[in-house]
């Protein structure tokens, strides 16, 4: 009796949490294969669900859309090479800091940590102002600076946290067998480090891919800005249709969800390092 | 790795010292052009058109950048102040955020010597509103051309009308029987039968530019002057004020008998359009006729069903109607609250002489029609000649023949033309926050009309 | 390998092997170093230098739409972040539960946080909406409710949608933190805890709580100076909400950017300096104990 009570207890407390998780993702769906004209009929489910709305999207048959599979590439471009180089930058920082006993290390590890935690939205027009006067403004390259600056600080504090679990006696041995530094870096500790190197560099592709608030800032000419610019305009459309809009954002939220699953494992050990002690 | 010959690296950079030299010569026969990506792409098409045969008979390179609406005037001011604007500028809401303001503060090129000339094909109301003062030097002088211009009107649903047991016969012609009409009769008619419709779409939200556009036709209609031909502000003089009260007391009294959406606190300027469109309101005030623009649109939209193609053809052909708005409340006709669009050259070009050639060029007839026919009815011309096309004339689409009448019936201007503060008042929405100090907080008109005379003293006395 | 043979290196080597590793370590470590000049160290030094004006801080505080913008940040941060925190202790405990149905219910729950703002935001926006909205479309479908609750017009319950949207799209992640320090709690303190009898609520108090407290204590901090900087939630679903009422710091300073006042925009930021620098001072002390090597 007591066991059924507590599965009883356990349901009971599992289907609010699915309904509070589920429903306004359901809610994008239904809003994505409505058709127009039923988009704001406030349905469970559409009357007549299409996939028209998706289809429009993909042949780009709407002003708002026009630049629609452009402004997707340009979003992994971005995605992508913030990953990649903030996966270079962190990976040098943390084994220098680390592994090195850099002069300063531990100075740049806590300024990193003091930017980690200043609001991104602080830094925002400073950081306009900056790219203007930098001569950046609007161009991709000043998005993808600004993400590795915000991406970084965690980034490297995660990977320092990881590689100050690797034993000392590795590198020593290595010294041993007259190993330089660059090439410990690169056969000794990559390799052990590739769990947490997966972990970061998806962090911080995951994190450009979804920044709207520097994204509309710093880049928002039609040609160059990523898919979130081009969902926030829509906003400023003169006919609005939410039925495109939702199944632009839904195909938007596909790749990270994609690969936060994928990488699901990897994701919650190498972030929750961070933030957990030992 | 090869050695490097010392001569060909020398050889090669005098090359490319040579080619920078020459590149800032290059620069002096090339344009820069900002526009305002058309909404349309019969617009952005007629632009191209006129481009490519200004390069071809003067042999100048247009280099043409299109943007968004937000963005065109998002990068045109950050230019600006970087003191690196383009030659040629054309953003859709230059008037009502930026042209005054840089005209005072001599940022742009004075082009009476072009305008001048060509004065007399333009509308004289068009015409005035380019006519601005520039504070460096004491004088009003032409620093824009006009290019477009919109103005307010009426949109409402004749099916939903008819649905609710009326026929276009009963609408009356005076102020304030008509809203009683659409707020109390239709809209309780089409309740009665259980539908979830509010009569009118009106605009309360701070963020919408729809709000202060149809706020101040309001005021027009009470006959509320805001400033005078100097820009002097007028508003705090007693009749003015007392009819500025009434004009908030009128406009807000919409949204507190139920005839709006509550959601109209929070409308973006697409949200009017959209709750029309899914007909959740019965009539609207907008200030383009893209409302039924946008069912023109649907009626050839490859994407649509056969079916949705027919019904927005038969939307925009018989059940949408574009109005006038109804007498005002001392029995004389409403003015036309219009809007001119502008576009500039700025003080800093490096090739002014060629700019205004190419904006002399485009002011042709030949060359401008085609660009403002090309959005299909969202744009009105400035010029004379353009508005007599049989376009707007021949009567075969009723809803530019009902915009063409309200034009040539005369317009007046927005405050912001004879004060270029009045720009920073509509950012701000001034209007709409007394709106919402009555609707939302309470106030009563009055004080909320002196909060507003003294924010505005603020900012533009 | 054992330690020993670290001392078979001899000296001289050693010390030519330090001074190479420490080039190498300035080398590598040059590539943030110049980021954190470039991009952060400068943006902030022009940010202290476009706020260095007091009389942008006179028309700031002049300014009513900045007193509700601070009332609402604070109220905000109070409010989202204590709910929130609570939620994920319950939640972390309901997940740590064995049971195969509640780990896949675990990879279900992460989608909020997983899944971009704008698409997700906007659909609570159009979901709330008043007149044409899922919700009181519903109520007046099946309960005849005409006029449901005025989810986004009325400013407190557009607040409250604020926060909720807020905690909807942050509480995946802290329960997970929270989870993750659970789940290193020992089984047998539990079982011995059982053993003597104890209840659920001793066995949290007794036993899981100390264990996870400190952790708790850190992710409150950390959420607080996060939900500070939370733009999205704010912007995407209110816009600033009707008349400007919802408007909160983050907001504020693009607002601000949007209508020509930058130097008001950098001055609201400084403004919350004061609160948001300890925070972060705390922070950093907290994080960096735990990380020493």
């Amino acid at each position: 009796m007591k066991r059924f009570l507590n599965e009883a207890a356990l349901i009971a407390i599992a289907i609010p949490v699915v309904l509070w998780t589920v429903v306004p993702l359901y809610h994008l769906f239904v809003l994505a294969i409505s058709p127009q004209d039923a988009v704001l009929a406030g349905t469970l489910w559409p009357e007549h669900p299409t996939f028209s709305n998706f289809l429009t999207v993909f042949r780009q048959q709407h002003y708002y859309l026009s630049n629609f599979w452009l402004q997707l590439g340009n979003s992994f471009l971005i995605a992508v090479t913030t990953g990649i180089a903030t996966l270079f930058v962190a990976t040098c920082a943390a084994f220098a800091i680390s592994r090195l006993r850099a002069p300063g290390g531990r100075q740049v590890m806590n300024l990193a940590l003091t930017t980690y935690l200043i609001p991104a939205a602080f830094l925002a027009v400073p950081m306009y102002k900056t790219m203007g006067s930098y001569g950046l403004l609007d161009t991709q390259t000043a998005l993808i600076l600004a993400m590795i600056a915000l991406a970084s600080p965690y980034a490297i504090w995660v990977l320092k946290q990881a590689s100050d679990k690797l034993p000392r006696e590795l590198d020593e041995a290595a010294i041993m067998d007259g190993a330089s530094p660059l090439q410990i870096f690169r056969l000794v500790y990559l390799p052990l480090m590739r769990p947490s190197l997966v972990a970061i560099g998806i962090y911080a592709l995951l994190l450009a891919w979804n920044e709207y608030l520097y994204a509309f800032l710093l880049l928002s000419s039609e040609k160059a800005a990523p898919l979130s610019v081009g969902l926030g305009l829509f906003l400023s459309a003169d006919d609005s249709p939410w039925n495109l809009l939702m199944a632009t954002g839904l195909i938007y939220a596909v790749p990270p969800a994609v690969i936060y699953y994928v990488f699901r494992n990897a994701m919650t050990s190498g972030l929750t390092a961070g933030a957990v002690k030992g | 790795m090869p050695k490097i010959d010392l001569r060909s690296l020398s050889a090669g950079c005098a090359l490319a010292l040579v080619l920078a030299a020459a590149l800032p010569a290059q620069a002096e026969d090339t344009l820069t052009v900002w526009f305002t990506k058309g909404f349309y792409k019969g617009e952005d098409d007629a632009l191209l058109a006129l481009i490519d045969r200004y390069q071809k008979s003067t042999g100048v390179k247009v280099e043409l950048s299109l943007y968004s609406t937000e963005d065109c005037i998002v990068k045109s001011v950050a230019a600006v102040e970087a003191g690196t604007p383009p030659d040629v500028g054309y953003c859709t809401t230059y008037d009502f955020r930026t042209t005054g303001q840089w005209a005072y503060e001599g940022k742009l090129e004075d082009v009476s010597d072009v305008i001048n000339p060509i004065k007399d094909q333009f509308q004289p109301d068009a015409l005035a509103t380019t006519f601005l003062m520039n504070g460096k030097t004491g004088q009003k002088a032409y620093y824009a051309f006009p290019i477009e211009r919109q103005t307010m009107h009426i949109f409402y649903w004749k099916d939903m009308l008819q649905d609710a047991g009326f026929s276009e016969a009963d609408i009356p012609g005076t102020w304030n029987e008509y809203w009683d009409f659409w707020c109390d009769k239709v809209q309780g008619a089409l309740r009665a039968k259980g539908k979830r419709i509010y009569g009118i779409g009106q605009p309360m939200s701070v963020a919408a530019s729809d709000t202060f556009f149809s706020f101040l036709t309001w005021a027009n209609a009470y006959n509320v002057k805001i400033v005078d031909e100097s820009g002097k502000i007028v508003l705090d003089q007693p009749e003015n004020r007392a009819a500025m009260i009434e004009a908030v007391k009128s406009y807000s009294s919409i949204f507190t008998r139920g005839c709006t959406p509550p959601s109209s606190v929070n409308w973006l300027d697409t949200d009017n359009n959209v709750n029309f469109h899914n007909k959740t309101t019965v009539l609207t005030d907008n200030a383009t006729i893209s409302i039924p623009g946008k069912h023109l649109d649907d009626s050839t939209n490859p994407s649509l069903t056969e079916e949705q193609r027919a019904q927005a053809k038969k939307n925009y052909e018989e059940n949408i109607r574009t109005a006038y708005f109804p007498k005002k409340p001392d029995g004389g006709t409403l003015p036309n609250l219009a809007a001119t669009k502008t576009a500039v050259i700025f003080a800093d070009s490096k090739n002014k002489a060629q700019a205004k050639e190419f904006m002399a060029f485009m002011m042709k007839d030949e060359n401008l029609t085609p660009f403002v026919e090309g959005s299909v009815g969202r744009w009105y011309p400035v010029t004379k000649s353009g508005a007599a096309r049989p376009f707007w004339t021949d009567g075969t689409d009723p809803h530019r023949a009902v915009v063409s009448k309200q034009f040539t019936g005369g317009t007046v201007p927005f405050p912001f033309v004879y004060n270029y503060h009045f720009t920073t008042v509509n950012a701000e929405n001034v209007w709409a926050k007394a709106l919402n100090r009555v609707v939302q907080d309470g106030v009563s008109p009055d004080q909320a009309v002196d909060e507003m005379i003294a924010r505005i003293k603020e900012i533009a006395g | 390998m054992t330690a020993t043979t670290v001392h078979a290196i001899p000296a001289a080597a050693r010390r030519s092997h330090r001074r190479t590793w420490t080039i190498w370590g300035a080398i590598l470590l040059a590539p943030y170093v110049a980021v954190l000049l470039v991009l952060v160290a400068y943006p902030v030094g022009y940010g202290l230098y476009l706020g260095a004006n007091p009389a942008s801080y006179r028309r700031l505080f002049a300014d009513p739409i900045f007193l509700t913008a601070a009332v609402n940040t604070i109220l905000f941060l109070l409010i989202a972040v204590n709910v929130k925190m609570v939620i994920a202790l319950g939640l972390s405990g309901f997940f740590a539960v064995p049971r195969w149905w509640i780990r896949l219910l675990l990879v279900l729950f992460i989608l909020p946080w997983a899944v971009p703002s704008i698409p997700t935001i906007l659909s609570f926006r159009v979901m709330l909406n008043p007149e044409t909205g899922l919700i009181n479309q519903q109520l007046f479908q099946l309960f005849d409710i005409f006029e449901g609750p005025p989810w986004l017009t009325d400013p407190w319950l557009a607040f409250f949608g604020a926060v909720v949207v807020h905690i909807w799209k942050s509480l995946p992640f802290w329960t997970l933190i929270l989870l993750t320090g659970r789940l290193a709690i020992a089984r047998d303190l539990y079982e011995a805890a059982s053993v003597d009898g104890a209840s659920r609520w001793q066995r949290f108090r007794f036993v899981t709580w100390p264990s996870v407290a400190a952790l708790y204590v850190t992710s409150v901090i950390l959420s607080t100076i996060w939900t500070l900087g939370d733009f999205n939630s704010v912007y995407l679903l209110t816009g600033g909400g009707p008349n400007d009422s919802t408007q909160v710091l983050a907001t504020l300073g693009i607002r601000y950017l949007r209508n020509n006042a930058l130097d008001l925009g950098v001055a609201s930021i400084i403004v919350a300096m004061p609160l948001v620098l300890p925070l972060v001072f705390v922070m950093v002390k907290r994080l960096s104990k735990g990380g020493e090597a």
